[in-house]
């Protein structure tokens, strides 16, 4: 198993009208050395911009984060060629008119014979049950069978390690337990964030990310019960308006 | 977002002549549709040529349902330049202008319709090949060129659906209301494509730049700031 290592890393950004940057994650240390490994936490807690550091989608401010050995800033494409990285919406990720244009758009560079690209792509499409669904349109998709297209596209050109922004939150119920069955498949290295908390409870370790900072990391059971607490704390009583100033103008 | 398949068809499995025709005299046919819609000036040729076009469609296997879709949607453009042109310069000139577009768009979906995608971009890269001595990156252009095609029918969706958004609340006759929001869509879009194809390594160099130093190829931001690549 691989060994992502962060340390000391600030994530910081420019917001315009502001003299200060704003802080997105705060001094996170973090050796990430378990098969699955996920993050949960509020609305715009640092869970994404945590993840997308994996991939070097975003730099560090000031530290270091690196993928069995690589820099994410100094060797990104190294890093991206180990790290997979798949997308919320499916349909932003899918770059091509079909399934199966996608998956060969991912081979293109590794696979250069055409027939033996599309063997290639036969085989994913195969293995993760979308042969039929190959030549349909994405827009024709249902939401599950897109993120499954997608996932299959990041997973065809075989990275060690994959990143998962929140995939079920499209999802239905049906779906994202289809989703949950084939992550649970995979012998790849898993890093996903999700609101999901059944399927945060199928991690090896849970990361609770609170205003840019790991406020929890241990087992599923504990990080779940910990956010549930996080969560509870502040909240209005159960009947009480939630924004009283717009009740006051009504 | 809802996506609409718009203006150009996606390929249609089959084993017609035109689906074996090869790709240069496709890629040929669509140039010289387009430079004779500059040339044409009789309305007669260009209804001969749309004529042929459409046999050329259906000859495909496609079959009507599709070439009606791929049109549907520049129908009432058409109708619009067309009933301009008339009362301008009048009924030959709109119908030769009219015309002339049906014709590159019905040719631009024949080669849509019978060439797989990775043929397509196999064949732009092909010919972008000429352009490396200049620093063009082939894939990098094939690319693109994907990229554009697809991302048609999802402006397209964003405008639908916006306008279905502006129409529930009763402002669909506010261009403020339509317009920004597209943008805004399409800008969003735009944004999340690139982060999407950066993390898939799609359009970097190839391995054979591997011993290239990363360090210097990405925008680090303002410093002190988290740069997005």
């Amino acid at each position: 198993m691989g060994s992502i290592l962060l340390d000391g890393v600030d994530v910081r950004v420019a917001v315009d009208g502001h003299p200060e940057p704003k802080t997105l994650l705060d001094g996170i240390s973090l050796n990430l050395t378990e098969q699955r490994i996920g993050v949960i936490g509020a609305n715009g807690s640092g869970k994404s911009t945590l993840l997308r550091l994996l991939n070097g989608l975003v730099a560090p401010s000031h530290g270091t984060v690196t993928v069995d050995g690589d820099d994410t800033v100094r060797s990104v494409r190294a890093v991206r060629r180990k790290v997979g990285f798949v997308f919320t919406d499916p349909l932003s990720q899918l770059v091509m008119p079909t399934g199966r244009e996608d998956v060969e758009l991912s081979l293109r560079r590794s696979v250069r014979n055409p027939k033996e690209r599309r063997d290639a792509a036969t085989a994913i499409l195969n293995r993760f049950g979308l042969l039929a669904l190959a030549d349909q349109s994405i827009y024709e998709l249902s939401g599950g069978e897109r993120q499954l297209m997608a996932l299959a596209a990041v997973l065809a050109v075989e990275p060690s390690v994959l990143v998962l922004d929140e995939p079920s939150t499209l999802l239905d119920l049906r779906n994202r337990e289809l989703l949950r069955r084939t992550i649970a498949g995979l012998s790849q290295q898993i890093v996903m964030s999700t609101h999901d908390l059944e399927l945060a409870r199928d991690m090896d370790r849970v990361l609770v990310v609170e205003s840019g900072q790991v406020v929890f990391d241990g087992g599923a059971d504990a990080a779940v019960e910990h956010y549930r607490a996080l969560s509870a704390a502040g909240l209005p009583p159960v009947g009480a308006a939630p924004w009283p100033h717009t009740t006051e103008s009504a | 977002m809802s996506g609409h398949g718009f203006l150009l068809v996606n390929y249609v499995p089959g084993t017609s002549l035109v689906h074996r025709a090869p790709l240069w005299l496709k890629f040929l046919l669509v140039v010289g549709c387009g430079m004779a819609s500059f040339l044409v000036v009789d309305w007669v040729v260009a209804a001969g040529a749309l004529a042929l076009m459409c046999l050329a469609f259906l000859a495909s296997g496609a079959g009507p349902a599709r070439l009606f879709r791929a049109v549907r949607p520049i129908v009432p453009v058409l109708a619009a330049i067309g009933l301009f042109q008339w009362w301008q310069l009048g009924g030959p000139v709109a119908a030769r202008i009219v015309l002339n577009v049906l014709v590159c768009v019905v040719a631009a979906s024949i080669l849509t319709a019978t060439t797989p995608m990775q043929r397509l971009l196999d064949g732009v890269v092909s010919l972008a090949v000429p352009f490396r001595r200049f620093g063009a990156d082939p894939e990098r252009f094939a690319l693109t060129i994907a990229i554009m095609l697809r991302s048609i029918p999802f402006i397209a969706g964003a405008y639908s659906d916006v306008r279905d958004s502006a129409r529930a609340r009763g402002l669909e006759r506010n261009p403020r209301a339509l317009v920004l929001p597209v943008f805004i869509t399409t800008v969003a879009y735009a944004r999340q494509t690139g982060d999407a194809l950066a993390a898939r390594g799609l359009g970097e160099p190839g391995p054979e730049d591997d011993n290239e130093e990363d360090e210097g190829t990405q925008d680090n931001g303002t410093p002190g700031d988290a740069g997005r690549r």
